[in-house]
């Protein structure tokens, strides 16, 4: 039911995505929020082409991703409320990152998508491999997003402009560095090699969010960024190879991954690690036709692999498995599951007549119109990538469905709300593919947004025989064959390695961390105290070489100095005769009332009066308070006393250093007759002390009542405490 | 143990409790002009609550209830201006004469400082009475 | 800078860091004030030498103490008065509950910093 209510809001937001998208003229909707006047923060809305094709995908996709939901957890299960919360949340997130329009908005939704992705991954939370992954996702997308937060700053300063869509090109090194930040939290984020460890991890989520976020949303966010900071960041010398080098890497080891596992749900991950690493290989190149044929397969992509990761939920629930070297004779036993399963795997194949056909067909386009090294590099990342696509789908759909040995698998009813949606993404590839006007329209102006030059492209139904034709038979020829190869003869499941380095370092901070904190944190106050009062001694070491002698003199009138000594003596009389009340009252108070002379011969009579006026209550305080000490305390070891003493004195020796440092380097002399001027005519008063306190400092003073209040409070919850206490005892 | 009984004690804490309230008020209304304040005050007028509890007067004040009447003032005093248009904090100046003290200039500040002694004059009173042996726990044989 | 001040602010810093290091909570809380002395005059003596009373119509500007510093200082001193209360009651408490003031080591922390595995 819930599930049912979460699917209103995304439902909503396809409508108006729709609406913008088909019905738009004119300018983009768009909206600002101040958040920070002060320091110029603002959310920034604006839902352009780009974002009103994103909203489609995440919010169209999220409306089935509920009703598949529904089915998946069946009416039984538990936490669903907070399932569907967690899911609301994070498309919520995805829409504002789709959204954003500023740099900041946009780093804020980012790490939102990252926190509500971890709550999502680690949703069995009973589930220890769950945790583990989820803490693995966050942590390497996290760490992303501080790279994303550090290029954005030093974008933002060298565009001066926060705002996307006003932008120009950054050059310079500023500009470079920039763009490696930018591009490895891109990678972290679409689960790049080498940061792609998280997401075979993250598999451990339940299926819809797989289906939701690793096929057309949070994936497809790193996609998203170097789709919207390419016109700004594309012409340094760094975009294009760091780009490149991610992308052919990814589009590779994620296809070679595809080809090794054997759970279905492991292999759609490592493939959606291919697929976007051919996306980032194409944004990243940046003419106007592989922009355009990125920004088609991101299309595609959401479409056909969000109905795979159904089909494989659908599985996994029905049959109890989702290993394609357990299944057996699903073909006949789940046949609309199998038709949902091979029409989008052809479309991931690019096999015509569907929607992932024209998408890779733009593509090998694309690369065939480059030049040079470029030309060559990104043709090989699109056609060897294609054929390795090809490969691990075939592979994928005969394991699935395909002939085997073993006895058939049992599986369990329908469920209705599960093939429904799958079956309707199914639907959307073909009808993509006879509508493609339609999807032209879509595609086109949001790649014009990023790539003014994709202006005169659009996708064909059927190209004739070109080279690009024939490079996309030979691709599905060659890629059949490896697929079937492979399936004949597995490559043996690789173990995890990526995945256990990232493990090894979390738990060796973890460590580091208990060690430190161990030492640094062992329990005993009175360390605690002695090496803070260490690390002053050290702050104040080089204060040793800026003292001007001549500055000391010796004192500012005779009674001074003999004050000044009668304070010392009394504070270590105080000291000795802490043991008794009495003595600790009578040291406090000679000690304080020292301190009041010393005030009076400053020249501070308000000091004076007002410590005078504390002394006798902090006095009266101690009589009473500390009244019946009886126990005697166990002495001290004597060298633990000694290095306290020492302590003490270079204390004293540091703080004496600090104030003859202090008086070396007077900072000019204070404004007296302006401050005597302004308190008599502006504060009506000629105490200036008091002037000031009320005045110029009227705020402080506000906040030292409350403070006084607070501590009062609490010395009255203490008190009263004890007293409610001996009454339950009484 | 501290408090006296002695009749003599009490009769001199209570001939000495208006003077010391006097002196009191005195540096109350002296703040602007000579060392005083209303934190001074309030001392002052805690101490003598205080010296009262030693020879057994106590007093029925309940010490939260003047901090927070306290509190209110201090908060009211610094907020009112925003009503009036102005900033948080800002003052009124009113100039008049009172007898003895002389001509003095009272200001919001004045009332501000009414709130600064009920807070002080509340502390000193929840310290005394908290921490005073006879009111709190004392487990037996251990309050001589 | 008066030298007086200084040998009284670092004297009382001195005494106030011995007495914090220890292990009785009621010294501990008599280092506090101590402390607070300290800083109180230190605040002053940074202001400049000393001089008359800050009072705009008794003195002239030249050999006036700089007021500013004591403005602080009177704020310090009222904050240093709550927390020395406040310190004050916490140690009372403490006695009530343990019958002594002594501070134990923090539990916790000892079982944290046992099991450190480096």
């Amino acid at each position: 039911m819930v599930l049912r209510l979460a699917a209103i809001p995304p439902l909503v937001s396809t409508v108006v995505a729709l609406g913008v998208l088909l019905g738009s003229s004119g300018d983009a909707p768009s909206l600002d929020v101040s958040w920070v006047p002060g320091l110029d923060l603002e959310f920034v809305f604006q839902i352009d082409s780009l974002a009103a094709l994103m909203t489609l995908l995440v919010s169209g996709i999220g409306v089935l991703v509920f009703v598949y939901a529904n089915g998946y957890f069946g009416p039984t299960a538990a936490g669903t409320g907070r399932f569907a919360t967690t899911l609301l949340a994070f498309s919520t997130a995805m829409l504002g990152l789709v959204w954003a329009d500023s740099v900041w908005t946009l780093f804020v939704f980012w790490e939102a998508t990252s926190i509500t992705s971890f709550l999502l991954v680690g949703h069995k939370s009973v589930d220890a491999a769950a945790r583990l992954a989820a803490r693995r996702a966050l942590l390497i997308t996290a760490g992303g997003g501080l790279a994303l937060l550090a290029g954005l700053l030093i974008l933002a300063d060298r565009a001066g402009t926060t705002r996307l869509d006003d932008m120009g090109p950054v050059g310079g090194t500023a500009g470079g560095v920039a763009a490696a930040l930018v591009l490895v939290a891109a990678a972290t984020k679409s689960a790049q090699f080498p940061f792609h460890v998280w997401l075979p991890g993250a598999m451990a989520a339940p299926t819809p969010v797989s289906a939701y976020l690793h096929s057309a949303t949070m994936v497809k966010a790193g996609v998203l960024l170097v789709a919207l900071l390419g016109p700004a960041l594309g012409e340094t010398d760094v975009w294009k190879p760091v780009g490149i080098g991610f992308g052919l890497l990814s589009a590779f080891w994620g296809a070679i991954g595809a080809l090794r596992h054997t759970d279905a749900k492991l292999i759609l991950a490592w493939g959606t690690v291919s697929q976007l690493g051919l996306m980032i290989v194409l944004l990243s190149a940046g003419s106007g036709k592989a922009v355009f044929a990125a920004v088609s397969l991101i299309l595609a992509h959401a479409v056909f692999k969000a109905a795979l990761f159904m089909v494989v939920g659908e599985i996994d629930v029905r049959a109890g498995t989702r290993d394609i070297s357990a299944l057996s004779g699903l073909g006949s036993r789940m046949p609309l599951a199998a038709m949902v399963a091979v029409v989008s795997g052809a479309s991931m194949a690019g096999v015509p007549p569907l929607l992932g056909f024209t998408a890779k067909e733009a593509a090998i386009e694309a690369a065939l119109k480059m030049d040079g090294l470029e030309a060559l590099v990104v043709g090989f990342a699109v056609i060897g990538g294609s054929v390795l696509t090809v490969a691990y789908t075939v592979r994928l759909l005969l394991g699935l469905f395909g002939p085997s040995d073993q006895p058939a698998t049992d599986i369990a009813d329908r469920r209705p709300a599960m093939a429904f949606p799958s079956a309707l993404l199914a639907v959307g590839s073909v009808l993509g593919y006879v509508f493609l006007g339609t999807v032209n329209s879509l595609v086109r102006p949001a790649a014009v947004q990023v790539q003014p030059e994709a202006e005169v492209y659009y996708l064909l139904r059927w190209p004739g025989i070109t080279t690009a034709f024939l490079i996309s038979v030979a691709i599905v020829v060659a890629g059949s064959t490896v697929g079937w190869l492979v399936f004949r003869r597995p490559l043996g499941v690789p173990s995890p390695v990526g995945a256990g380095v990232v493990d090894r370092g979390t738990d060796g901070v973890l460590s580091v961390a208990r060690f430190v904190t161990g030492r640094v944190q062992h329990g005993s106050l009175p360390v605690y105290m002695a090496v803070m009062a260490m690390t002053v001694i050290v702050a104040a070491l080089p204060f040793a070489f800026d003292v001007e002698p001549s500055a000391i003199y010796l004192w500012d009138s005779p009674m001074q100095g003999v004050l000044a000594v009668v304070v010392v003596g009394a504070a270590v009389l105080t000291s000795g005769m802490a043991s008794s009340r009495l003595g600790a009252a009578l040291g406090l108070g000679s000690v304080g009332v020292a301190v009041s002379g010393l005030f009076v011969v400053h020249g501070a009579p308000d000091l004076a009066l007002t410590q005078l006026l504390v002394e006798t209550v902090i006095v009266v305080g101690f009589v009473l308070g500390l009244g019946h000490l009886t126990r005697r305390f166990p002495s001290a070891k004597a060298g633990w006393r000694l290095l306290r003493l020492v302590v003490s004195v270079c204390v004293g020796g540091a703080v004496a250093l600090a104030l003859a440092s202090s008086a070396s380097n007077p900072s000019g002399v204070p404004p007296l007759e302006d401050l005597t001027v302004a308190a008599v005519d502006e504060g009506g008063g000629n105490n200036l002390v008091n002037v000031i306190l009320t005045d110029v400092r009227a705020l402080d003073t506000l906040g030292e009542v409350v403070v006084l209040a607070v501590a009062a409070l609490g010395i009255l919850a203490l008190t009263e405490s004890g007293r409610s206490r001996k009454e339950e005892v009484a | 143990m501290i408090r006296s009984t002695s009749p003599v004690a009490e009769l001199g804490v209570r001939a000495a409790t208006p003077p010391a309230l006097m002196v009191g008020m005195f540096l109350f209304f002296a703040g602007h002009n000579r060392p005083g304040g209303g934190f001074a005050a309030g001392l002052i007028i805690g101490a003598v609550v205080a010296l009262r509890w030693m020879v057994g007067l106590r007093t029925t004040v309940v010490p939260s209830q003047l901090m927070a009447a306290g509190i209110v003032i201090v908060a009211g005093v610094a907020l009112a201006p925003v009503l009036f248009g102005s900033v948080v904090l800002d003052q009124a100046v009113w100039s008049t004469s009172l007898p003895v003290l002389g001509k003095v200039k009272a200001g919001s500040a004045a009332i501000f400082d009414i709130g600064v002694s009920a807070i002080v004059v509340g502390l000193v009173i929840a310290v005394i009475d908290g921490l005073s042996p006879a009111t709190t726990s004392a487990p037996e044989g251990q309050s001589s | 800078m008066s030298g007086s001040l200084i040998f009284a602010i670092a004297g009382l810093s001195a005494v106030g860091i011995y007495m914090i290091t220890g292990r009785s909570l009621s010294r501990i809380v008599l280092g506090f004030a101590l402390l607070g002395h300290a800083s109180v005059l230190a605040l002053l003596a940074s202001g400049g030498p000393a001089g008359d009373p800050p009072l705009a119509d008794r003195t002239t500007a030249t050999e006036v103490a700089n007021p500013v510093p004591q403005a602080l200082a009177l704020t310090a001193i009222v904050i240093s008065f709550g927390l020395t209360l406040f310190l004050l009651a916490l140690a009372r408490r403490q006695q009530e509950l343990t019958g002594d003031d002594l501070v134990e080591d923090d539990v916790e922390d000892r079982r944290i910093a046992s099991q450190e595995t480096p």
